[in-house]
């Protein structure tokens, strides 16, 4: 089972997880993540609004490649990725990622690597958005390392 | 005339979609950077930078690839999301 999907309107990630969980057959373990936008950037500026630009087919194409990547790489049974796109408030959900497997270390391993890859592998350019201003955020040194971990 | 798209950074300077008259029809994607960079010179180094990367139907191309009238450039930033 994968379900990926690009939304540009709020979504609730408990109930992403629980509509998860409800479609499960026998798997034991279930990991998933919540990304938020935060409020304040790096550089410790208030945000305002998070807005993620997107490309009209790429970006799709890039999170269900993502979604059957791990479905592949790890001994697991079900993915979901939920991401957001356009305008995102802050403590407003960006991305829900799970998976499921038999037994935890596979679950585990594959929404790490599903973070890792939609952090700074997928088609998304974000801006933040404050009182001082805008400013696009481009991928840190550690989100480099984090995606090459996998390679 | 080549239809040419941006996304992030560039595209809030630059505008989404521009469109371009080829020399000859055709250019390279080095050659297309540099007529960008020309007519958008606050833009230059970004225009010019490797990490700007071309895309072309939707595959991302080399330096050297051809770019023709009636093909969709696009150009893409440095990615990130989540």
């Amino acid at each position: 089972m994968s379900d990926a999907r690009l939304i540009a309107a709020p979504f609730a990630p408990e109930r992403e997880l629980a509509d998860f969980i409800d479609g499960l057959d026998e798997e034991g373990a279930v990991v998933s993540f919540v990304g938020r936008a935060r409020a304040s950037a790096k550089s410790g500026a208030d945000v305002t609004r998070l807005f993620l630009d997107h490309h009209p087919r790429l970006t799709r194409r890039s999170i269900d490649e993502i979604a059957a990547a791990a479905r592949t790489r790890f001994a697991i049974s079900a993915v979901r990725i939920v991401h957001r796109c356009g305008e995102v408030l802050p403590g407003e959900a960006i991305v829900f990622a799970a998976a499921a497997a038999r037994h935890r270390r596979a679950a585990f391993d594959a929404a790490d690597y599903m973070m890792d890859r939609l952090k700074s592998d997928t088609f998304f350019w974000k801006r933040e958005d404050g009182p001082d201003g805008s400013a696009w955020v481009e991928p840190t040194d550690d989100d480099r390392r984090d995606l090459e971990r996998w390679s | 005339m080549t239809t040419i798209r941006f996304y992030g950074r560039p595209g809030a300077a630059i505008g989404r979609q521009t469109e371009l008259a080829l020399p000859e029809g055709r250019c390279s994607v080095k050659t297309l950077r540099q007529l960008l960079a020309a007519r958008h010179p606050e833009l230059a180094a970004e225009l010019l930078s490797p990490t700007l990367r071309a895309c072309v139907t939707d595959t991302i191309v080399g330096e050297g690839h051809v770019v023709r009238e009636a093909d969709e450039v696009e150009f893409f930033p440095p990615l990130s999301g989540g």
